[in-house]
């Protein structure tokens, strides 16, 4: 059977109140439906085998919470308790999962939790410490292979680009293969992420296929996703979008001006920089006629260093 | 060749169990959602994938659509997992309606079962909670104390050794049916013999006794005619019951089963009538000592740390030992085994001689005699070393290769000095009048390749027994032409 | 502990007093010295957190030439198996982190023995060329038994040499030098304070590592051009001293400016059948990053356009970069007794929900923005690898 590796899978489920209260209001999908979907598909990843790890984060518009594991419990106390069959296990993943997620949907959002987009980088970035820690507890006995998948709702925030870049880089650093399932909109970063590290990108169609998707790609572990399952053969028919947004107006440019302080993209030249505020220099014309004006003055500065000493 | 017959003990492993059981008996194995749990682990890699693919879809899958599943460079294990999940009828080739290409399905009980393990629903089916707290529960060292006793007992009984422990009726048959031992009488007495399947056996590590012994079990059970089913059943959630975590100290006690409720499972399958089956396979199960129950009337057990090995063997990890090793093999052929158990004497005693006994130690020495001795008794070189190297102590674990090169050559030599001998039936042509004649037909056999062994002086040759007539038409021949 | 990479003024090791290394460990009540080892551990981890400080202006965009001493003192066996060997293996990692960090930045490999100076590779931003040519340098010193590194190097020979190339990048780059030295003597054709003088005059910043010991014209180099010295103590030390370059210098030195780049979207072969060449490394493929501006093909990113001389990066490149300039601000440290006195509830880190109260350390690290506390472990994570803080994202503090 499948070697000494331990699988971690960190699922991230985007309940952004405001996608979902407008989806269900149009009558297009509800997410306890969803959320069903979702516990069966952890199930079937405990079923497959006993050394799995699981952890869920539900990503609410400003904040992110573990549903699982239970967070006021210390783990090594609760394993003990399922650990007489699976049966059980399961159910007290579940009850854990769902008592939680009651919680989180009872509590109500106040008006600044209205927000339209995703709190999506934040959980990753929940994640990956949880897949850290995680790792780090195993590494003397094995190698784990670690995944976190996203189910995403709502739009992309792109006052997040930054942190989801470190995210995105960190992941890759620590070898976590990330994975999506986008429910609405296509989301252009996480494209950029499941294809740096390595992850599958699906959307999915209709909410009645939410389960199979589920099972059918998100189930496999990604090496045995790259050797020898087939899973769509539309999935490298997209290409992904790695344009820069600039940093004055947000609009996608394919030339652009780097400031070579900071790193700010602009779409058009400005003379100072809207970032760190470093003023430039128009042209190279100026910029040589001035170092040559600055190399005497440089040149004399030792001097008086050497008459002080 | 040697008369000795090499008997090979063969462990099958759970799936290779499965396999050989009839379609009807494993459709209502799968009537139990635990048992599908364990048969959906077992299964290759892909194989589960393939499984948790087609499992909320109630259409038959083309084998076309199964094989467009895996890449190319995937195809081996792709055929390796279509033929596992036949093999054990989770799938079944269905041929789709109105069209000639043929289909799998999945099997209506174990989709339906894995079904509810995941999703939930049906009874709970071990459950103690209406029992209260046991008054006399136990904790791992007292149940692993037992589970060596009980074991190591069955093990003297098949050594032979003198403390002979009671050992019922049930499991001395199992032992002479499975091919242990070997039953005689002699002046009215009856007495056990072990044999070198037997020996082979003392040699395996404690998890791959205690499984080769359990499915020895369950093909005497079959053989009485009794229903697998409830017995695979109870064997499968005993194992699963300790699947979880395997070392945690407070999962063992937590499994404990009322008579209730199994009476009360068993009550869902009326095919098989008597529920004192599964009732005795645990009694005979607490004889081997792989269950713990306070009293023949307990209403509660324990499973020991032995059942957490066979869970153990089935997930194809190597099973931690009910003990740390004792041995220290050195390079002169001496062997300290730190130990007090009388079995491990016997098992030593086997192979080695032993020198000196001490309270905690006994000196053995690993001698020519010892060795081929135990290898007419049908115990092979390797058997020996791999038992050397299983129980070996902590310190001698230290050293790469474990067991030192020259005493692992010297073993293996002694044993290979039984086959020195090679038997080869020939015929022997002696009395030759002449020198020449001599001569000339040794020279004919050579030629042919047929001489085996030749005494010019005594003139004295043995030619092997195919190329006797050609020899012998030869002969007449030459004899005729020199006589003429 | 490592005298060589303070300053001058400090005495030598030597010098100092008799230090009683073993006094840090103490045992406690039972004999045991697991407390003080998980202290010194937690210690370790702390020292990594504070080598990370914010920097006001970084130079990014980075041009450095590696100057490789191949004489005859790198056959020394000192490091296993020889000097040279370990200093290309090293490199080679290094070339590896460098471009993870610098995504923008280009590296160009110099060697010097016999007296010459040479280029091993060009100056240039893709990693592979790089570690092509080392391991082929490596092959070709175990080929020979180490009979290629030959006669003394030279110090100005390489140093002009990289000059030659240095002086002509745009003054808003940073230019450096990085010197690993073995021998312990130079043989330069004319006096070499002159080509200091000039090198100081374009810029350059110029740092030395000596794998023998300290000498007198390197430390002079390294001052006067505002770069790093110092001699390594074993092969760790060295990787040390290496990974110190791997991060940004202060860019105060250089000129800053607007620069124009492009960001080609990638064309997946099959959306775009033909077969075309890519212009910077002249293979025939299907599909790659087309130039915005001129439409020449490159397999590759980042590259400058051959045609039209655009520099070329995709947005993850430069995103790159960002923690650079954005660090994550320290953490503040304080025991958890003083956290919950001051009204803190949470028991467990944020991001792991490793339990605070019990385990080895008894403080809880609380972001400033946020007022989120984490472990430890995950205050070194998100400072060494994360680069952010989730709860500031969480709570939509971030920058």
């Amino acid at each position: 059977m499948d070697p000494g590796e331990q699988q971690v899978l960190v699922v991230i489920f985007d309940v952004s109140p405001v996608w979902w209260g407008l989806k269900s209001l149009q009558g297009q999908a509800h997410i306890t439906k969803f959320f069903d979907s979702l516990i069966i598909f952890m199930n079937s990843y405990l079923m497959l085998h006993s050394d799995n790890k699981l952890a869920v984060i539900a990503s609410h518009s400003t904040k992110s919470i573990f549903l699982y594991p239970p967070p006021q419990a210390g783990n090594e106390q609760n394993s003990s308790e399922y650990g007489d069959c699976r049966d059980k296990h399961f159910a007290v993943v579940d009850n854990a999962i769902i008592s939680s997620f009651k919680t989180l949907m009872s509590d109500g959002c106040e008006e600044k939790d209205m927000r339209s987009d995703s709190l999506i980088a934040g959980s990753m970035a929940n994640a990956l410490c949880y897949i850290h820690r995680i790792t780090q507890e195993l590494e003397s006995r094995e190698r784990a292979s670690s995944r976190i998948l996203v189910v995403k709702a709502a739009d992309d925030a792109a006052s997040q680009y930054m942190s989801f870049m470190n995210v995105i880089f960190a992941a890759q650093k620590e070898h976590v293969v990330v994975d999506s399932c986008v429910l609405g909109q296509d989301s252009g970063l996480l494209q950029q992420a499941c294809d740096m590290t390595g992850g599958l990108y699906l959307k999915v169609p209709s909410q009645y296929a939410f389960l199979q998707y589920l099972l059918t790609a998100f189930l496999t572990e990604p090496e045995l996703r790259k050797d020898s399952l087939v899973l769509s053969r539309t999935k490298s028919l997209h290409s992904v979008d790695y344009r820069a947004a600039c940093f004055c107006h947000r609009c996608l440019v394919e030339v652009g001006f780097v400031c070579s302080v900071c790193l700010s993209i602009f779409c058009q030249f400005s003379p100072i920089c809207s970032t760190c505020e470093t003023v430039f220099r128009p042209s190279s014309l100026v910029l040589k006629s001035r170092k040559k004006r600055k190399v005497p003055s440089r040149s004399s500065s030792p001097c008086t260093d050497a008459s002080i000493k | 060749m040697n008369g000795i017959e090499r008997v090979k003990l063969e462990c099958k492993s759970l799936h290779q169990y499965l396999c050989t059981l009839p379609q009807a008996l494993l459709e209502s194995l799968y009537e139990h959602p635990a048992t599908c749990t364990v048969v959906f682990r077992e299964l290759p890699q892909l194989a589960k994938y393939y499984v948790m693919r087609v499992l909320f879809v109630d259409k038959p899958i083309t084998k076309v659509a199964v094989t467009s599943w895996a890449t190319n460079e995937a195809r081996s294990e792709h055929t390796e997992a279509v033929a596992a999940l036949c093999d054990l009828h989770v799938w079944n080739e269905v041929i789709l309606p109105g069209g000639v290409s043929s289909a799998y399905s999945l099997s209506f009980t174990f989709r339906k079962n894995l079904q509810k393990t995941l999703i939930g629903g049906g009874e709970s089916w071990s459950s103690t909670a209406h029992l209260g707290p046991d008054k006399h529960a136990k904790d791992v060292a007292e149940l692993d104390k037992y589970a060596t006793e009980r074991w190591e007992a069955l093990l003297h009984f098949l050594v032979g050794s003198a403390s002979n422990s009671a050992i019922s009726q049930d499991l001395q048959d199992l032992l002479v049916q499975s091919g242990l031992i070997r039953v005689g009488e002699e002046d009215g007495r009856r007495y056990t013999n072990i044999t070198a399947k037997g020996f082979q056996f003392l040699l395996l590590d404690s998890g791959s006794q205690v499984w080769f012994f359990v499915l020895e079990y369950l093909n005497w059970v079959r053989d009485r005619g009794m229903n697998l089913v409830p017995i695979l059943r109870f064997i499968f959630e005993l194992s699963f019951s300790s699947v979880g975590k395997v070392s945690k100290v407070c999962s063992l006690p937590n499994v404990t089963w009322s008579q209730s409720t199994k009476a009360k499972f068993l009550q869902d399958l009326p095919t098989d009538g008597k529920d004192d089956r599964v009732l005795q396979c645990l009694q005979h199960f607490r004889e081997m000592g792989l269950v713990m129950q306070r009293k023949r009337t307990s209403r509660r057990f324990y499973p020991t740390r032995l059942v957490i090995n066979i869970a153990s063997r089935m997930q194809n990890s190597s099973s931690s030992a009910l003990s740390t090793g004792f041995i220290i093999a050195e390079t002169n052929y001496r062997i300290y085994a730190y130990t007090n158990s009388e079995l491990q004497y016997a098992i030593l005693a086997l192979f080695c001689e032993m020198l000196y006994r001490f309270p905690n130690v006994c000196v053995l020495q690993l001698t020519r005699e010892s060795v081929q001795t135990a290898v007419v008794n049908g115990i092979t070189a390797d058997q020996i070393l791999h038992f050397i190297r299983a129980n070996a102590h902590p310190d001698m674990l230290k050293n790469d290769p474990v067991i030192a090169p020259t005493l692992a050559d010297q073993v293996r030599l002694w044993a290979m000095e039984r086959d020195r001998l090679t038997f080869q039936e020939g015929v022997l042509y002696n009395q030759f009048l002449a020198q020449h004649d001599f001569e000339v037909l040794r020279n004919y056999a050579r030629e042919l390749g047929a001489l085996v062994w030749e005494n010019a002086a005594k003139r004295n040759m043995i030619v092997t027994k195919d190329a006797h007539d050609q020899v012998k038409r030869y002969w007449k021949r030459y004899k005729k032409e020199s006589g003429t | 502990m490592l005298i060589m990479d303070e300053d001058n003024e400090k005495a030598y090791r030597w010098e100092g007093d008799y230090e009683k290394t073993w006094e840090a460990l103490r045992e406690d009540d039972s004999g045991s010295l697991q407390a003080s080892i998980d202290a010194e551990i937690n210690k370790a981890k702390k020292r990594r957190l504070l080598k990370k400080q914010r920097k006001v202006r970084l130079g990014m965009m980075r041009h450095i030439f590696i100057v490789l001493d191949m004489s005859q003192a790198m056959t020394d066996q000192d490091l296993k198996p020889n000097r040279a060997l370990v200093v290309l293996k090293v490199l080679q990692k290094f070339v590896e982190n460098f471009f993870d960090q610098n995504p923008i930045g280009q590296l160009g490999f110099i060697i010097t023995r016999a007296k010459r100076a040479e280029s091993l590779s060009e100056m240039s931003g893709t990693s592979q060329s790089h570690i092509k040519s080392l391991m082929k340098l490596s092959s070709e010193i175990t080929a020979t038994n180490a009979k290629s590194c030959t006669g003394e190097p030279s110090l100005q020979n390489s140093l002009e040499l990289a000059e030659k190339t240095l002086k002509n990048m745009p003054s808003h780059t940073s230019r450096e030098v990085v010197v690993i030295m073995g021998s312990l003597t130079s043989c330069d054709p004319s006096p070499i304070y002159d080509t200091i003088e000039h090198i100081k005059m374009q810029k350059i910043r110029c740092s030395v590592i000596g794998l023998s010991a300290e000498v007198h014209i390197c430390r002079h180099l390294a001052n006067e051009t505002g770069g790093t010295f110092g001699v390594i103590l074993d092969q760790t030390h060295f990787v040390d001293l290496l990974n110190d370059h791997i991060d940004p210098p202060s860019g105060m030195a250089t000129d800053s400016s607007l620069i124009k780049m492009g960001f080609p979207q990638h064309i997946p072969p099959h959306e775009n059948g033909k077969v075309s060449m890519c212009m910077s490394t002249k293979q025939f493929s299907v599909g790659g990053y087309y130039c915005p501006q001129c439409q020449s093909k490159y397999s590759e990113l980042p590259v400058q356009c051959e045609v039209c001389s655009l520099t070329l990066v995709s947005a993850p490149h430069l995103a790159r970069s960002y923690h650079h300039l954005f660090p994550l601000p320290q953490f503040s440290e304080i025991q958890y007794a003083r956290y919950v006195h001051q009204g803190g509830r949470e028991q467990n880190c944020f991001s792991c929900l490793k339990n605070l109260q019990k385990g080895s350390e008894s403080s809880v690290h609380q972001c400033n923005k946020c007022k989120t506390i984490f472990c430890l472990d995950c205050n070194v994570f998100m400072h060494v690898t994360l680069h952010c803080c989730p709860g500031c994202i969480n709570s939509r503090c971030e920058i």
